[in-house]
């Protein structure tokens, strides 16, 4: 058991009990509290396009098809036969008009409902003995998009997905809206690393300190030019809604300048300022600050930077989405997708996923130099020395709790929520006391659904 | 031009013609399976006639030519 009160103060003040990195008791309770009630990225609409495409995604351990239906409606089906409990659909991805079980070949159509349920009358008397009509696989409980980004929760009582973003959604435009067609993503490559998967949350939401120290060889090789200590301490972190990041001071000049310096082509660039608000223009073009890495609570998190990939000073602009998907409490499954925007053109695409595979991915150089670092903490948490030290997560607040950087005025950063130049482990915080918030509230017993009987009948109408 | 057959009597509603052929196949509520069509163009022949087979209680036939 673990000392729930003790950990969860100590976590809010900032000290941070280093074995919450890598302890089976604290992520039983993670499982049921964070990851039974928080909004859950699952696929984005453009992995589905077409009528019957589907991918398999999972929250933890429950597996949902998240499909288009013949009428283009989403849906995340639980990945159960109502029958015996099989994984109704074993592909990864595909396209279909039905699944079916291939334990007693039950099928169901591609938006959840029953269709095929072999010998109903002989075995089952038919409708009075199996209340075959109606009955469809369990729904996500709740299911919402955003930008194109579906999500879904394990919590009937989740607050909207809209509401659960907050005024991170300012920023989740950088990233996926910049243009009216939105983003197209490719992927997910998906691997398995020994590390906890808070650690990258917390990396990517507003770790600009470990830049220039981590990933010291990818600018030493001459691939990255930016992080250099001094250029990342310019750099402003935000926290808005229920997500926060890093950003990059750039150099002078205006929106489109700026935009060209990390390599955009003019094109691009017009269908941005087209499609951003005058704030969302105003933080690059007027605060000269460039959005880089960003996590949502718990576990989605997004990367944007602009390496060189040929051999010219050109840089060009990448953007990454990628969850920290739990295994277990030292072992996470990375999925990282290639997001790039529908209406760019092709071969600024192709060099896009050339940068991106360069950086990030399971050969990205970036990837390597962070969970080199992120396995051998996990490592070293498991251990009894571990459960007596409290890792001083507090940089940017003095002992008495002032800031050492104080937030930026409006006039200094037009974006909404709180930002800070210079390091700083604020975002790291905001993180972590919204994990505490979920750590502490036992999650209510969800209703049964009774299968075959009228236990769906309300679902029905529907 | 193709004929489809249905056994009504045999059908046990598996529902894997649905699957194969929605456009011809489709399962009633009380479980069994209904044509859509009678008929179909030749050049459907060979999509219907895998729909058709993948019934494990071959009910369901394609007739004619």
């Amino acid at each position: 058991m673990i000392d729930q009160a003790g950990v969860l103060g100590s976590v809010r003040r900032g000290m941070i009990p280093a074995h919450i990195y890598n302890d089976e008791h604290v992520f039983a309770l993670e499982k049921e509290r964070v990851f039974g009630r928080a909004w859950m990225f699952v696929a984005h609409e453009s992995e589905i396009p077409s009528a019957g495409d589907y991918v398999v995604r999972r929250v933890l351990d429950d597996s949902f098809i998240v499909v288009r239906d013949e009428k283009g409606e989403i849906h995340a089906h639980f990945n159960m036969c109502l029958h015996r409990g099989m994984q109704v659909c074993r592909a990864e991805m595909g396209n279909a008009s039905h699944f079916r079980c291939p334990y007693h070949g039950w099928s169901y159509r591609n938006d959840g409902r029953i269709v095929g349920l072999p010998f109903h009358q002989d075995a089952y008397g038919g409708e009075a003995g199996f209340k075959r009509k109606s009955q469809r696989l369990l729904r996500a409980p709740r299911i919402g998009s955003h930008n194109g980004m579906i999500f879904v929760s394990l919590d009937d009582e989740a607050p909207s997905l809209r509401d659960h973003l907050g005024d991170f959604v300012f920023y989740l435009d950088y990233y996926t809206r910049q243009s009216p067609s939105g983003i197209e993503m490719r992927g997910p490559q998906r691997w398995r690393v020994k590390a906890n998967w808070k650690i990258g949350a917390e990396n990517f939401a507003g770790d600009m300190y470990h830049t220039p120290q981590t990933h010291t060889s990818v600018v030493e090789i001459g691939l990255f030019r930016e992080p250099k200590a001094e250029k990342r301490r310019d750099g402003a972190t935000y926290w808005a809604g229920n997500g926060g990041g890093t950003t990059y001071k750039l150099p002078p000049g205006g929106l489109d300048e700026r935009l060209r310096y990390v390599g955009y082509p003019d094109e691009m660039i017009a269908r941005m300022k087209g499609e951003w608000s005058r704030e969302q223009c105003d933080v690059i073009g007027r605060d000269g600050f460039m959005i880089s890495a960003a996590s949502v609570f718990p576990n989605l998190s997004f990367v944007h930077n602009w390496p060189r990939v040929e051999d010219s000073d050109d840089v060009v602009p990448f953007i990454s989405v990628r969850q920290w998907q739990p295994i277990s409490e030292n072992e996470t499954e990375i999925l990282s997708w290639f997001a790039v925007d529908a209406e760019a053109p092709e071969e600024f695409k192709r060099l896009s996923y050339k940068a991106y595979l360069m950086c990030f991915g399971s050969t990205g150089m970036f990837e390597q130099d962070d969970v080199e670092n992120w396995v051998s903490l996990t490592n070293t948490a498991a251990g009894s020395m571990a459960r007596r030290l409290m890792l001083n997560s507090r940089m940017g607040l003095l002992e008495d709790g002032t800031e050492v950087s104080p937030a930026l005025p409006p006039e200094r950063f037009s974006g909404p929520g709180i930002a800070r130049t210079g390091y700083s482990e604020h975002n790291q915080r905001e993180l972590l006391r919204r994990w505490a918030d979920h750590m502490e509230r036992p999650l209510p017993k969800a209703a049964g659904v009774e299968v075959g009987t009228n236990g769906q009948q309300a679902e029905a109408g529907q | 031009m193709p004929i489809l057959r249905a056994d009504h009597g045999a059908c046990q509603g598996y529902a894997n013609c649905v699957a194969g052929a929605s456009d011809v196949y489709d399962i009633d509520d009380d479980g069994v399976v209904v044509l859509l069509k009678e008929r179909v163009p030749e050049e459907e022949r060979q999509r219907v006639e895998e729909a058709a087979r993948s019934c494990p209680v071959s009910a369901l036939t394609v007739e004619g030519g």
